[in-house]
C-alpha cells in the first residue's frame, strides 16, 4: 500500500451506484484508494473526520443528512491545519441545485455518471492535489460555495409579529421584538427572551421565513439571533467566533459557514 | 353536489320567464275551455262572454296555484297533499273571484256563484274544477319532468367532477412518478448493474419497462382491478429494491377472492410512493413495506403500513395534496362511506388505510 496514494470516500445511498463509482474510479484513477463507502448523511460526516480523505464523493439525497449539510458540518466540524477533502457532488437530476453548481463553481457529476464528465472531474482533482498550496483554499472554497447554495428565503411568506408557544395548558404570546435568539433542537425551536423560554414546535428554516433578515441573522444552523441584541464577535482559545449577548452571560457560536458576517469593516 | 344543483337551476331560464310561459300555457288552456263550453257542451252564453269568464278565472286559478307554490315552495318539488288541498282552496277562490271580475267586466248583473242558487251554476263551478285540476295535473307533470331532467343533469355534472378530479390524480401522479430524479436514479442504477451483473440489469430493465406500462396504462383507464394494481407496486417496488437495496423489504398481500374487484386506479400508489419517500428513503436503516387488501364486512379495507419515519418527522417537501385528491374522490366515487385515514404506526412509521363500501 502506498503511503502517499491518495484517497477519497464515497457517501451514496444506493449500493448499485455506490459500487458503479468506486468501479468507475478504478478505471479512470487506478491510483486513487477508496478508504471508505458509507450510505448516509450521518456516516458520511462521521467517517470523513475519522479518515480524512483527500477527495470525498457526496451524494445530495440521502438519509441521515443531504450532501449540503454534510458538507456544512464538516467545514463547521474540520479541524483546524489539516487539508480540507476536495468535495465532488454527486445528484440525480435536480435542476434547481444544478443551476447552483454552476454559480458556486462547485464541482459535480450527474447520475447516471458518464466516464467522459467523470475523467474530466479526476483530471481536475489531480491537478489540484499536485499543488499542495492549493490545497489550503479547499476548505474557502467549499464554504464560499455553501454560502451559494443555501436556499434563500422563501419570501412571501407574512411575517410574524408574535410567537405563540404552548407552555403547559396555556398558549404563551410572544413578542418576535422581545426575541433575543432562536435555537433549534431535536424536533423544536428553543425561543429565548430576556426572561423566559419557550419551544415551538416547527423548523428553524420555517421559521426563518417568517422572519426580517435584517434583524434576524442566522450564524449556525441551529441558530437564528436577533442582531440588535448582539455587543460583540469574539474569537475563543480554539480561534472559533462566537457572539457576546447585550446583558446575558450565554456566547453563542457562529459557524465557519456565517463567519464572514463578522468581519471588521 | 349542492352546487352543482343549484348552478343547473341558475343555468336555465329566469324564474319571471318560466312563469310568464306558464301563464301562456294557462291562457292557452283558458281559450280552449271558452271553446268547449260555448261550441261542445252548449253551456250558454255567446263565445265572447264565456272566453272572458274562461279567462278571468283560469288567470286567477293560475296566479294562486303558481303564486302560492312560489311563495310556499319557491323553487323546490312541493309536497302532494298540501298543494292539492291549497289547489282545491284556489280553485274555489278563483271560481268566486274570477266569476264576479268577468261579470264586472261585461257590465252583467252579478252572477251567481254558489251551486244551490241554481243548476246552471253548479254545472259552471263543476266545469271550473274539474278543468282547473286537470289544468294543474298538466303542470304538475310538467314540473315533474324538468325535475328529473334537472337530476338527470346533475348527476351528469357529478359524473364530470370525478372526471376532472381523476385527470388531476394522472396529470399529478405522471409528474410525481415519473419525476426525473426518481428515472435518472433508476437509468443509472442500470447502468452500474450493465457493467457488473447482467442478470440483475436484466431484471431490472424488466421491471422498469413494467412499472412504465403499467403507470401509463392505469393513469388512462376509468377504473382498474386490485390485482391490477397490486402488479404495478409490484414492479414499483422491485425497482425501488434494487435501488435501495437491503434498506427496503416489501410484501404485497391480495387474497384471491379480492383479485378481480373493481377499483379506481390511483389510489393506493400515491399512498406507497408517500410511504418510501418521506418513511423509508429518508430513514437511515430503511425499513420495511406492507401492503394488503382485506374485505371487512361491507367494506373493502386497503392497507399501507411503512416503519419509517412517521408521521411527526419534519415534513420534506410534500404538500398534502395528493392526499387530499385521494379524499376528494373517495368522496366522489364512493360517496361518505369511504374514506382515508393516517396514523401512526406501533412502533414507528405511518399507516395508511383506505376503506371503500363494496357494492
Amino acid at each position: 500500500m502506498n503511503p502517499t496514494a491518495p484517497r477519497a470516500l464515497i457517501a451514496e445511498d444506493e449500493p448499485v451506484l455506490a459500487q458503479a463509482l468506486a468501479q468507475a474510479l478504478a478505471r479512470l484513477w487506478p491510483a486513487l484508494q477508496v478508504a471508505a463507502s458509507v450510505t448516509n448523511g450521518v456516516a458520511a460526516v462521521e467517517q470523513t473526520l475519522a479518515l480524512q480523505p483527500d477527495v470525498l464523493f457526496l451524494d445530495i439525497r440521502m438519509p441521515g443528512r443531504s450532501g449540503l449539510e454534510a458538507a456544512e458540518l464538516l467545514a463547521e466540524d474540520w479541524p483546524d491545519g489539516q487539508p480540507f477533502p476536495l468535495v465532488v457532488f454527486v445528484t440525480a437530476y435536480d435542476d434547481y441545485a444544478l443551476q447552483a453548481f454552476d454559480q458556486s463553481a462547485a464541482d459535480y457529476v450527474l447520475k447516471p455518471v458518464s466516464d467522459a464528465r467523470l475523467a474530466k472531474t479526476v483530471a481536475r482533482l489531480q491537478a489540484r492535489l499536485a499543488q499542495p498550496a492549493a490545497r489550503g483554499d479547499a476548505l474557502e472554497q467549499v464554504l464560499g460555495q455553501l454560502r451559494a447554495l443555501a436556499p434563500a428565503p422563501a419570501g412571501g411568506a407574512p411575517r410574524l409579529t408574535v410567537i405563540r408557544a404552548a407552555v403547559g395548558n396555556q398558549v404563551r404570546l410572544i413578542r418576535v421584538s422581545d426575541v433575543i435568539y432562536f435555537e433549534a433542537t431535536d424536533k423544536y425551536v428553543n425561543v429565548v427572551t430576556a426572561d423566559s423560554e419557550s419551544l415551538i414546535r416547527m423548523s428553524l428554516r420555517e421559521l426563518q421565513d417568517q422572519l426580517d433578515p435584517a434583524q434576524f441573522w442566522q450564524i449556525h444552523r441551529g441558530t437564528v439571533v436577533a442582531i440588535d441584541q448582539v455587543s460583540a464577535a469574539v474569537r475563543d482559545d480554539s480561534g472559533r467566533l462566537r457572539l457576546t449577548l447585550r446583558g446575558r452571560s450565554e456566547t453563542l457560536p457562529v459557524s465557519r459557514v456565517f463567519a464572514h458576517l463578522f468581519k471588521q469593516m | 353536489m349542492r352546487n352543482a344543483t343549484s348552478a343547473l337551476m341558475n343555468a336555465r331560464p329566469g324564474r319571471g320567464r318560466r312563469m310568464l310561459l306558464r301563464l301562456a300555457i294557462a291562457t292557452g288552456f283558458n281559450l280552449a275551455c271558452a271553446l268547449t263550453i260555448t261550441y261542445l257542451i252548449h253551456m250558454g252564453g255567446s263565445f265572447i262572454e264565456n272566453l272572458v269568464f274562461s279567462l278571468c278565472i283560469g288567470t286567477l286559478a293560475w296566479l294562486f296555484i303558481d303564486g302560492g307554490r312560489m311563495l310556499v315552495w319557491g323553487e323546490d318539488k312541493p309536497a302532494g297533499l298540501p298543494f292539492l288541498v291549497m289547489t282545491v282552496l284556489a280553485l274555489l277562490l278563483a271560481q268566486m273571484g274570477g266569476t264576479a271580475l268577468a261579470a264586472w267586466l261585461l257590465g252583467m248583473p252579478a252572477h251567481p256563484v254558489l251551486p244551490t242558487e241554481s243548476s246552471h251554476a253548479a254545472s259552471i263551478l263543476l266545469f271550473s274544477v274539474l278543468a282547473g285540476l286537470s289544468a294543474t295535473w298538466f303542470f304538475w307533470n310538467r314540473g315533474k319532468l324538468a325535475f328529473l331532467q334537472a337530476q338527470a343533469e346533475a348527476e351528469k355534472a357529478r359524473v364530470a367532477e370525478i372526471e376532472k378530479q381523476a385527470m388531476q390524480a394522472q396529470l399529478q401522479m405522471l409528474q410525481a412518478q415519473i419525476e426525473p430524479h426518481m428515472l435518472f436514479n433508476t437509468l443509472a442504477n442500470l447502468q452500474g448493474l450493465i457493467a457488473s451483473d447482467p442478470p440483475r440489469a436484466q431484471l431490472l430493465l424488466e421491471q422498469l419497462i413494467a412499472w412504465l406500462r403499467a403507470t401509463l396504462k392505469s393513469s388512462r383507464a376509468a377504473a382498474t382491478t386490485l390485482a391490477e394494481e397490486f402488479n404495478l407496486m409490484d414492479a414499483y417496488l422491485g425497482l425501488m429494491a434494487i435501488r435501495m437495496g437491503e434498506r427496503l423489504a416489501y410484501r404485497l398481500d391480495l387474497p384471491a377472492p379480492l383479485a378481480g374487484v373493481r377499483i379506481a386506479p390511483m389510489l393506493l400508489q400515491p399512498l406507497l410512493e408517500n410511504a418510501i419517500r418521506h418513511g423509508l428513503e429518508p430513514k437511515i436503516d430503511g425499513g420495511r413495506l406492507d401492503v394488503s387488501a382485506a374485505r371487512e364486512g361491507a367494506c373493502l379495507v386497503l392497507t399501507v403500513r411503512d416503519t419509517g419515519l412517521g408521521l411527526d418527522a419534519p415534513a420534506s417537501h410534500g404538500t398534502g395534496l395528493g392526499l387530499e385528491n385521494i379524499r376528494e374522490r373517495l368522496r366522489a366515487l364512493y360517496g361518505a362511506g369511504a374514506s382515508l385515514t393516517l396514523a401512526n404506526g406501533a412502533p414507528c412509521g405511518t399507516v395508511a388505510t383506505i376503506t371503500i363500501p363494496l357494492p
